[in-house]
């Protein structure tokens, strides 16, 4: 495929991506921390409904033969140590790498801001990879590593009866916490009581 | 039903639209949902202007030519443009800084919010790349392709997430 036809494949994927991501409200700074601090979840469910339309859609394509898995390497170090870095960096910005882009889409300027500082982040570790990461990202190296390689079970197998126990999990969530509670009036994810707007900056006239 | 004009649609529609994007990304790219390697290409393919030297570091390159990764800025482009129909069509759009932030941390000026969301970018990002992967790529994918890496750097994103939300912010 040239580079020109998966850049036309990509922003009409991405306007589909932009689109759900909008109207789960993920673009919210409110719903993104306020999961975090399990206050709400809005953004859990939402993720888990996404990884297990993903594990189905991919028992299918996987089981009929029609698709090859590109799991990531397993590096527990790197996972761990960089995983952490990123979940304090989603709780600092207010946003996911993905979910930023939704921000700026819906017109929220601070976003131009974390978008910035996250290709700058990005140059960091261009920069520091070579010398300074590279024997924190390889240890605990164990290359591509998946549950049911582990299990020796089938791929469809684990993956259908893991979108199962996810499915049951967002069910008694749901029962729990109604998710229309959760994103709020205004849809910021801000509770009706204290989801007046207060003027932090004047609107576009 | 949930409309084009909707607000908000329930999680759960949302989130098997982003599930469904599997199916054109696996068969037409051979890949998994991601947006994290993207800052990557962006930012070394803008450092080359200052630093022509930058396309010799072997990951830079990696992340420079190629329809992956090209597909994949296009699909941030792509979110971006997606979120902006999406917030006219329901009359929703946002300005300055979600009133999320004045709840959380209390009186602070947008400079603030501003210097504040510049460093969470960076730290995510970089975070992001020392794990290989986002909310999405380790996320959404990794864990939907049973990967034992993903399942680690999830878990160790939501709980670091938990510990410093608690930490740095009231409940709101």
């Amino acid at each position: 495929m040239t580079v020109f036809t998966a850049m036309l494949l990509g922003v009409a994927m991405g306007v589909i991506f932009g689109f759900a991501l909008e109207k789960g409200r993920v673009c919210e700074a409110g719903v993104i921390v306020c999961q975090m601090q399990m206050s709400r979840h809005a953004m859990l469910k939402m993720f888990l409904s996404a990884v297990i339309t993903g594990l189905v859609v991919l028992a299918f394509l996987v089981g009929f033969g029609f698709a090859k898995l590109s799991p990531k390497a397993t590096l527990f170090a790197a996972d761990i140590i960089g995983g952490a870095i990123l979940g304090i960096g989603i709780v600092v910005a207010g946003a996911c790498p993905g979910t930023v882009l939704a921000q700026i889409g819906t017109g929220y300027k601070d976003a131009i801001f974390t978008f910035v500082g996250g290709l700058f982040g990005a140059l960091a570790f261009t920069y520091a990879e070579p010398t300074l990461l590279k024997p924190i990202l390889t240890a605990g190296s164990y290359g591509k590593m998946t549950l049911d390689q582990l299990l020796g079970l089938p791929f469809p197998v684990v993956a259908l009866a893991l979108a199962a126990v996810l499915a049951g999990i967002l069910v008694w969530l749901e029962k729990i916490s109604p998710w229309q509670d959760e994103v709020g009036p205004q849809g910021d994810g801000l509770p009706a009581e204290t989801a007046r707007r207060e003027p932090v900056a004047a609107p576009a006239a | 039903m949930p409309s084009l004009t909707s607000r908000s649609w329930s999680p759960y529609v949302a989130g098997v639209v982003i599930g469904l994007l599997q199916i054109p990304a696996f068969l037409f790219m051979g890949t998994a949902l991601g947006t994290s390697s993207s800052y990557v290409t962006i930012s070394a393919s803008l450092a080359q202007f200052v630093d022509p030297s930058i396309a010799q570091i072997k990951y830079a390159a990696n992340h420079m030519s190629g329809a992956k990764n090209w597909w994949q800025v296009a699909l941030i482009g792509g979110i971006v443009l997606g979120a902006f129909i999406s917030s006219r069509m329901s009359g929703t759009p946002r300005w300055g800084a979600s009133p999320f932030w004045a709840r959380a941390m209390g009186a602070h000026t947008p400079a603030q919010r501003y210097l504040m969301a510049f460093t969470g970018g960076f730290i995510m990002v970089l975070g992001a790349r020392i794990a290989d992967g986002c909310t999405s790529g380790h996320g959404v994918s990794g864990i939907a392709q049973l990967a034992i890496g993903s399942f680690v750097a999830v878990t160790a994103m939501f709980g670091a997430g938990i510990i410093a939300s608690n930490l740095i912010y009231r409940r709101v």
